[in-house]
């Protein structure tokens, strides 16, 4: 880096500055080089796919040995899905599985970096702790927890005992609300680290001289926090929102594991339906009717996030 | 207020550090209670009240995992499907980073908007038509029935990233190397991959992880224990041995231990790239 930089090519660079035209037309042309690998792999791993399950979704399939055939145009399978109860479980429960977990996440999240901010020593430490649950296996948690919840030797039973609360009867998985509330604390343990790890990197660049004003002026913390910091945080506040937001709402890997969808359906989120309804039942008309609604939805609660928190994607430098 | 000095015990017990003990033991509990019980004999498992300082430690849940049954297989499998699949995506990568972030290309705005837009999707989206694609080439039951895929599901993200870091190298460093009769491969290569190299190790360590986590797809298209990946063989593993957390728990460790220390090595650019979004919008 240092022996490129000596050398200054302010006076050689002219001649090139000189034919704007070709020169510009020939870099162009690399960059479409440079990324068309990228490009055609996304295109076709990724694009083709979602516009394949899009007229999967709107098609009479039919599965045999060989396959799947397409045979004409129908939308029975959105009528079939629209006015299947299960499907209307799997919405209700997907969008308040997705509301709770990540308002939690996001109060605890704050939380934890206003604490981490204000630690003089170890956060270094700390960071590294935060990352780990991050860096986990989905499948690892899930089964991680089960051990904790299981009904006959799991420790939650002997820490709730010892408290003095009560087991919910049928134990932690056993019956819909003590189940729904038992996977959503093992998802706020593992994704509430991120949201901190957000926020603390977004505190940290808040401008200082703000807040000795707001000594001088005999602000109390409280009122520091709410009128100051947290204001000043909105940006960033989203941006770990939408991640969550967007990683909930596709939440298939711990129920599968942990509930495999019950007791009976009350943790059928959408993507275990969808899942269930391609692989389990071969119904790849209506599976794909669900997977391509639940991507449609994710879509819309993205635009409706960036927009309640006014955030503006960067334009910036294109 | 803020930065109040504190004297005395108030040095050491404030509320401050107390709120941080909390969140060790709220974080660590669980990971302690994983790495412990993995370490515990195969009966001292099930015991209850639980042994939550176990005596004494074993490892035969290791030799059962490893000797016993397929975890070194699922690990061989995850690390090349990882590994490969990452290489791909920060050369491919690196160059469309480049490309976008540096060369005059009409519709730039409109690419790096679409991809944005795919890297939303959620995976349940394309799993159906990419089963019956694979299915049609031959492909379920083979490696690169999950290389191909992850590497395009990271694409978009490691193209943002570097090209968010490739904005950042002056013009003139690229100028030197086409006036020294460098061709542009090589001005890539020798000039701006090293100064853009904290946007490949973001992009890589974020390429890492989720290939390493991934589960649905490798559900999907590894049926063969073969070619199972870890999550993949320790869900099913669950599912058809009955107590089987000993065994599971000991390949988990092994399975946390690696990501955990890349991850602690690259924790600054983790953290710049879980950040970069809210600088740049």
């Amino acid at each position: 880096m240092t022996t490129i930089s000596t050398t200054e090519p302010a006076p050689v660079a002219k001649p090139l500055v000189g034919r704007p035209d070709v020169n510009r037309k020939r870099l162009a042309r690399l960059g479409w080089v440079f990324s068309s690998p990228a490009l055609i792999i996304v295109a076709a791993v990724t694009i083709f796919p979602i516009v394949y399950s899009v007229v999967m979704s709107f098609s009479n399939v039919y599965v045999s040995g060989s396959g799947i055939s397409l045979n004409g145009f129908t939308t029975s399978n959105y009528h079939l899905v629209f006015t299947n109860s299960t499907w209307h479980y799997a919405l209700g429960f997907t969008v308040v599985y997705t509301f709770i977990t990540v308002i939690v996440e996001l109060v605890l999240g704050t939380c934890i970096a206003l604490v981490l901010e204000r630690l003089t020593r170890g956060r270094g430490w700390m960071m590294a702790l935060l990352l780990l649950p991050w860096s986990m296996i989905t499948v690892i948690n899930a089964e991680l927890w089960l051990y904790i919840y299981n009904a006959t030797y799991g420790a939650s039973e002997y820490i709730i005992h010892a408290i003095g609360l009560p087991i919910p009867a049928g134990g932690f998985l056993g019956t819909n609300i003590p189940a729904i509330g038992s996977l959503m604390v093992a998802d706020i343990w593992k994704t509430t680290p991120f949201v901190a790890i957000i926020v603390l990197a977004g505190l940290v660049m808040l401008p200082g001289d703000l807040y000795e004003a707001a000594e001088v002026d005999g602000s109390s913390g409280w009122s520091t926090f709410w009128r100051i910091t947290l204001p000043l945080l909105r940006p960033t506040i989203a941006l770990a929102m939408l991640f969550r937001v967007l990683q909930a709402f596709g939440l298939f890997d711990l129920p599968y594991v942990m509930t495999g969808g019950g007791p009976g359906t009350a943790t059928t989120s959408l993507a275990i339906l969808g899942y269930d309804a391609l692989f389990k039942n071969l119904s790849f008309g209506p599976g794909t009717a669900v997977a391509t609604t639940t991507a449609l939805l994710v879509l819309i609660g993205c635009l409706l996030s960036l927009r309640v928190f006014r955030v503006q994607v960067g334009k910036e430098g294109m | 207020m803020r930065n109040r000095k504190r004297t005395g015990w108030h040095r050491i017990i404030n509320g401050v550090n107390i709120s941080a003990l909390l969140v060790v033991i709220f974080i660590g509990a669980p990971l302690y209670w994983l790495i412990i019980s993995s370490f515990k004999t195969p009966v001292a498992m099930g015991d209850y009240p639980p042994q939550f300082f176990p005596n004494p430690l074993s490892t035969a849940n290791y030799d059962q995992a490893f000797v016993q049954y397929d975890f070194g297989i699922y690990f061989r499998n995850s690390l090349i499907v990882t590994l490969v699949a990452t290489a791909l995506v920060l050369i491919v990568g690196t160059l469309a980073g480049y490309a976008l972030g540096r060369l005059p290309m009409r519709g730039k705005f409109t690419l790096m908007v679409t991809l944005l837009v795919i890297s939303v999707f959620p995976e349940i989206a394309v799993i159906a038509p990419l089963y019956t694609l694979e299915k049609d080439l031959g492909w379920l039951n083979s490696y690169e029935a999950l290389i191909i895929p992850y590497t395009a599901f990271n694409l978009p993200f490691a193209i943002w990233i570097l090209r968010n870091y490739m904005l950042g190298i002056p013009k003139e460093m690229e100028e030197t190397g086409r006036i020294d009769g460098a061709g542009p491969l090589r001005t890539v290569w020798s000039i701006v991959l090293p100064m853009a190299l904290p946007g490949v190790f973001t992009a890589g360590i974020f390429c890492f992880t989720a290939c390493w986590t991934e589960f649905l797809m490798a559900l999907t298209f590894e049926s063969v224990n073969n070619y199972r990946t870890i999550p993949v063989g320790i869900a099913e593993f669950g599912s058809v041995y009955s107590v089987p957390y000993g065994t599971i728990f000991a390949g988990s460790v092994v399975a946390v231990i690696p990501i955990g220390i890349l991850v602690f090595i690259f924790r600054k650019f983790v953290i710049s790239g879980l950040t970069s979004g809210a600088v740049k919008g």
